[in-house]
């Protein structure tokens, strides 16, 4: 939640991380504009090496390190990740995403509730207009943002929770499969959001359960098999085969 | 527009408190016009005041959600009696509004402060933790006065009679400008849902500690209130309000799983409970009568919540 000014992201170096015990240790090197796919079957370590990352899950060995301009921070908890400019977006969105109970706008706005005060105390213009800006860009489609966030589609909700987590101005965004029950047209905007990102130097990480989604956005994937990076396929040998064959275990 | 909508949704979680009111006015002054003129207004409040202060009191835990729930809040009501008056006022002499007032929500402070402690630090569930606190309390309230004594400053007393809105308003306000903090929206976030919240960000340990502090505070008010009632100090009142706020925090609409409701409607809970109380004793009604009065219509507002809630899920 500090406020900082948009850090210049020089990419975010795993050393030797181990996620579970007897698992050979990975590393692994997310350079700025890059978009990198977590694949495998369910359960077999790319959530966890996700939330590793995000500070949600302690390693067991190795470390995190997110290099930005002139300083670089050891990742080591869930508020120093928040704080060095890790921003995550949770999986499941009704478990531990929304506020139910709360509007649009404060759902929006939780993470970053400090930047809308003046002398301490909420502006709430200055919040609307901090909103405006992402409800802009994501298209999010809310006719009130005072209304219950519960009284929106299920891809608005996730975008007002992708606002929430750019709102931090993050220099890297971990998504845990982020198009999870969300429709096509939706899911083509974020695709669009994903890349534009990138193009301006923030590192993604997205898991997906979804080959097609992965092939389709992102120029890496790590293949996880049993908490080990199976494979690292990039370029032209990422295809649906190659990616199944490593998720399964199978030469290619 | 959403000045109106705003309104609205207030209504439709308050509502059937705010029904209840205005059909309890409405009895109350066909029934005994002449405890309602505005002449008496000062004195009613003041009768009213030390439940409304308490009910106010039971909320910050409550909307702290996950089992928040602060049943010391009585207790301390009557502790800080005690302390103001026994201690302070009689035996050190100190009759000064300058020092009572704060001497009283510092106590308030440092009780919720270790409620506080206990329920979101050491992590004991929140209502064995203020069950704990509930004893204590009683315990030590009775040992420094076992026996009811007066009186109490003249300027405490108008506080029950013609200056009986101001303390009162001064929680209002207290609590007008927390919610323009960030804290309340971290507040309504964890009461909401408390894994949601710490996935955002929010340090939740923290917040919820706070309530229990802003909850220590209010009920410390609570406490002077009931003293400028009375009039005196007398150990065995302030335990009773302590379950009867949660009833008027329920029944103004605050949800006891948290991150809904307000201070407004915990309020409002709290005037339904007194003026019902003043309609039955109109009647002369025996005071057990009154104990299953406050139930039915505590069991009845919180099922016409529940379907009020369920009808409009539907319509979703």
């Amino acid at each position: 939640m500090a406020d900082r000014a948009a850090p210049d992201f020089r990419g975010l170096a795993i050393r030797d991380l181990v996620i579970a015990s007897g698992a050979s240790p990975i590393t692994q090197a997310i350079a700025p504009g890059e978009i990198v796919g977590l694949a495998g079957l369910d359960g077999h370590g790319q959530e966890l090496f996700l939330k590793m990352l995000a500070g949600l899950a302690p390693p067991l060995g190795g470390s995190i390190e997110l290099a930005l301009s002139g300083a670089s921070r050891k990742i080591t908890g869930f508020r120093k990740a928040v704080a060095s400019g890790i921003a995550y977006l949770p999986r499941d969105r009704r478990a531990n995403g929304i506020f139910p109970t709360q509007s649009v706008l404060d759902n929006f706005a939780v993470s970053t509730l400090s930047r809308d005060t003046r002398l301490g105390l909420i502006s709430p213009a200055a919040r609307k207009a901090r909103y405006d800006i992402y409800r802009e860009k994501l298209s999010i489609a809310a006719p009130r943002p005072d209304a219950p966030i519960t009284t929106l589609s299920g891809g608005n909700q996730q975008k007002v929770l992708l606002a929430r987590a750019l709102a931090l101005e993050p220099a890297i965004l971990l998504l845990n499969d982020p198009t999870r029950g969300v429709d096509v047209a939706t899911r083509h905007v974020l695709y669009h959001v994903f890349r534009g990102l990138a193009a301006d130097g923030m590192g993604l990480v997205i898991l997906s359960s979804e080959i097609e989604e992965i092939l389709l956005l992102c120029q890496r994937v790590l293949v996880f098999r049993e908490n080990e990076v199976a494979a690292d396929i990039s370029g032209d040998a990422m295809n649906t085969d190659s990616v199944i064959s490593a998720m399964f275990g199978r030469a290619a | 527009m959403s000045q109106i909508s705003r309104l609205l949704s207030l209504g439709r979680s308050i509502g059937f408190a705010v029904v209840l009111l205005v059909v309890l006015l409405a009895v109350n002054l066909i029934l005994s016009p002449g405890r309602f003129q505005p002449g008496s207004w000062g004195a009613l409040v003041g009768l009213a005041a030390p439940l409304i202060g308490a009910a106010i009191a039971s909320t910050p835990v409550i909307l702290a959600g996950r089992g928040g729930i602060d049943i010391s809040v009585g207790p301390l009501m009557g502790f800080v009696n005690a302390m103001v008056i026994q201690v302070l006022f009689l035996k050190a002499g100190i009759s000064s509004p300058l020092l009572l007032v704060p001497a009283a929500l510092l106590i308030g402070a440092l009780i919720g402060a270790a409620n506080g402690f206990l329920a979101t630090i050491v992590r004991i569930q929140p209502i064995v933790a203020t069950l704990g606190t509930y004893l204590i309390l009683t315990g030590v309230t009775l040992t420094i006065l076992p026996a009811p004594i007066g009186p109490a400053p003249v300027w405490l007393k108008a506080l029950a009679g013609p200056w009986s809105m101001l303390p009162l308003a001064l929680m209002f306000i207290a609590w007008w400008l927390v919610r323009r903090t960030p804290y309340y929206d971290q507040l309504m976030a964890v009461g909401s849902d408390d894994r949601a919240a710490y996935t955002a960000g929010v340090d939740v340990t923290r917040v919820r500690f706070i309530a229990y502090v802003m909850t220590g505070i209010f009920g410390g008010c609570a406490g002077l209130m009931l003293t400028a009632l009375i009039g005196s100090a007398d150990p065995n009142i302030g335990p009773t309000y302590t379950l009867i706020a949660i009833a008027a925090v329920a029944l103004g609409g605050v949800s006891l799983a948290g991150g809904r409701g307000g201070v407004a409607g915990a309020a409002i809970g709290a005037i339904d409970i007194f003026l019902l109380q003043s309609v039955l004793t109109t009647f002369n009604v025996s005071t057990f009568v009154l104990q299953i009065a406050y139930g039915a219509i505590l069991v009845l507002a919180v099922m016409l919540t529940a379907l009020q809630e369920r009808l409009a899920m539907r319509g979703r």
